[in-house]
């Protein structure tokens, strides 16, 4: 993995981020940067705070405090709408697909495709839906049907489709692989890959240390709503990584390791 | 990518019935059956007249079935038409009294009821009260509000313009015989008739073809994906109760015209005509559901359901059973085609 070099101002930047629920503050200070063509891991316990974040950079809720810049310049995010405006697309663990409805309408939802009088545009919205997830997954058919019919992996391919086909500057992936098998999960890794070639910044929300090691630039570790660690993903090991994420430190031998020069 | 098995054939080629075609098609069978028995028994139902009278019989049912269509497709449900209905002719009724012409004054009597559909809307979306709660209480305040600006006594003599929209026909042909009585050769098409045809058409282009139905669906089918898409879920809600009490208070003054006379006391019970108008034509309570053309087909089977049954001599007690057991069969047979 080519260390990354970061140029320009960041993509996104998340600052002092505050979210309490009641007396529980889910997110606690919290500060994070994306830069152009990075993959930046978020890890972190169940409950740890990252989905909240993550939700928050899309709209989907509004912090207490803080402040979120997109290309140097603050952005108020106050529903998803807004967070596509600036680019942000997000695809969300529960996938947020309308059961009922088939693979195109879901892929447009919210931002149909019409003709000249305003009428919905099916046929369009059908061959370009088509292109997309024939892309993702060769043998994708079924497009007629409701999206509630298909396979877990099939209807995951939709939800990375939706993020994928506006064109998107800041890719938000919540578990984006929980539901594929190997070969699909394969092809997110490449897709992943090839999103960042273009200059997309992308926050990775996994499980999945493999994944991790293979895919991010850097990782960010939360635990108990705060930010424990930052790192570039050639400082660290898998075991530091699970340390931070279950003690929320770095293993003592850590700073000594990282000090010498490493053969 | 278990599908390597599937032919190559494009999705469209392929021809079966979507689970909600089955429906319709059950439907409209059990319509079909209704007509053969009823005309079976007696001669005079399968008749140019009687058939124009189940027309404009269903004609109420089915705009407000449209209404409540929408409204059950983003989950929700509306049981307040009954009572808008009757503010909305009330409202018509007393802006004609006051002397303001028939056109207007029905057009002020539709606006009320698209204002009790936008306050249901708000409190729905803003309050976060649930739809049955909240249109019960519509159909509380409306009815009351009826009541109160007549003192509960009907609004006759409204002059002859008022009763065009109920009684008034297209294509009338008259033969004069010279006798008092002229020949009736073609009874013409009622315009609650026409009118019930141009609103299902609107609604079923609105539901299918523009954005705002396609985020009815979205709503009604998962608000959260809706909302996390972008789909602006409030607008859309709305939009559908609006619409909901707009066609209830038109309802009303075809209701009202055909009697030429403003009941305050007319409606009641008429939500539930609607929402099993609704159900029996494929509608899901659970949202994401449903049709017009279900709807209207809905709206006839209860329609020739109680005239083929009047005109049997059934009383209209026996009537309430029969449909109510066929709102539950109904829903039955719509459960099992969801199990499979």
């Amino acid at each position: 993995m080519t260390p990354h070099t970061q140029s320009g101002p960041p993509l996104v930047q998340m600052i002092d981020i505050e979210k309490h629920f009641g007396g529980i503050r889910a997110v606690n200070n919290v500060s994070l940067d994306l830069y152009p063509g990075e993959v930046v891991g978020v890890l972190g316990h169940n409950g740890a705070g990252k989905s909240c974040l993550m939700r928050i950079l899309s709209g989907a809720m509004m912090p207490n405090e803080g402040t979120i810049k997109v290309n140097g310049h603050s952005a108020h995010i106050q529903n998803p709408h807004d967070a596509r405006e600036f680019g942000i697309e997000t695809i969300y663990q529960t996938l947020a697909l309308a059961d009922h409805l088939n693979a195109p309408a879901n892929l447009f939802l919210g931002r149909e495709l019409t003709n000249r009088f305003g009428d919905l545009d099916d046929a369009r919205m059908m061959s370009e839906s088509e292109r997309v997830l024939r892309r993702l997954n060769p043998n994708f058919k079924n497009l007629n049907d409701p999206v509630a019919s298909l396979s877990g992996g099939q209807r995951q391919v939709i939800a990375i489709a939706r993020a994928i086909y506006f064109e998107a500057k800041i890719l938000i992936m919540d578990e984006p692989t929980a539901a594929l098998g190997p070969s699909e999960t394969a092809m997110v890794g490449e897709l992943i890959k090839q999103l960042r070639t273009e200059g997309i910044g992308i926050l990775l929300v996994s499980h999945d240390m493999h994944d991790v090691f293979e895919l991010c630039d850097r990782v960010v570790v939360m635990n108990k709503g705060r930010v424990v660690g930052a790192h570039h993903i050639d400082q660290v090991t898998k075991d530091d990584v699970l340390s931070l994420i279950i003690k929320g430190e770095l293993p003592a031998d850590w700073s000594a390791r990282n000090l010498e020069p490493q053969a | 990518m278990a599908d390597f098995d599937r032919s190559d054939a494009p999705a469209s080629w392929t021809f079966k019935f979507s689970a909600g075609s089955l429906h319709k098609l059950s439907a409209l069978l059990t319509l079909a059956v209704l007509v053969f028995a009823f005309s079976f028994g007696n001669d005079a139902f399968f008749t140019v007249n009687n058939g124009l009278t189940i027309l404009l019989q269903t004609s109420v049912i089915g705009l407000l079935g449209i209404g409540l269509t929408m409204v059950i497709i983003t989950g929700g449900i509306d049981l307040s038409v009954g009572s808008v209905l009757a503010l909305s002719g009330v409202v018509t009724g007393l802006s004609v009294k006051a002397g303001i012409p028939v056109a207007p004054s029905m057009a002020l009597g539709v606006l009320t009821g698209a204002a009790c559909g936008a306050f249901n809307g708000f409190v729905i979306t803003k309050m976060r009260i649930t739809p049955f709660v909240a249109t019960l209480g519509m159909m509380l305040i409306a009815r009351g509000v009826a009541l109160q600006l007549t003192g509960a006594a009907p609004i006759s003599r409204l002059g002859e313009a008022f009763g065009t929209l109920g009684n008034g026909s297209l294509f009338r042909i008259v033969e004069e015989t010279g006798g008092i009585f002229p020949k009736v050769v073609f009874p013409g098409i009622p315009y609650p008739v026409i009118l019930l045809a141009i609103v299902a058409v609107a609604a079923a282009y609105l539901l299918r073809r523009r954005k705002t139905g396609r985020h009815i669906y979205a709503t009604g089918s998962n608000e959260e994906a809706a909302r996390l898409s972008g789909v602006l879920v409030d607008r859309t809600k709305i939009c559908a109760y609006t619409l909901s009490g707009a066609l209830a208070g038109l309802a009303g003054n075809v209701l009202m015209s055909r009697l030429v006379t403003v009941q305050p006391n007319e409606g009641v019970m008429y939500e539930l005509d609607a929402i099993a108008a609704a159900v029996i034509g494929g509608a899901s309570l659970m949202g994401g559901v449903g049709n017009i053309s279900g709807t209207m087909i809905g709206a006839f089977i209860i329609g020739v359901l109680r005239n083929g049954l009047n005109m049997a001599g059934v009383s209209a007690f026996i009537q309430q059973i029969v449909i109510g057991f066929i709102v539950i069969l109904a829903v039955y047979v719509d459960q099992i085609r969801n199990r499979r």
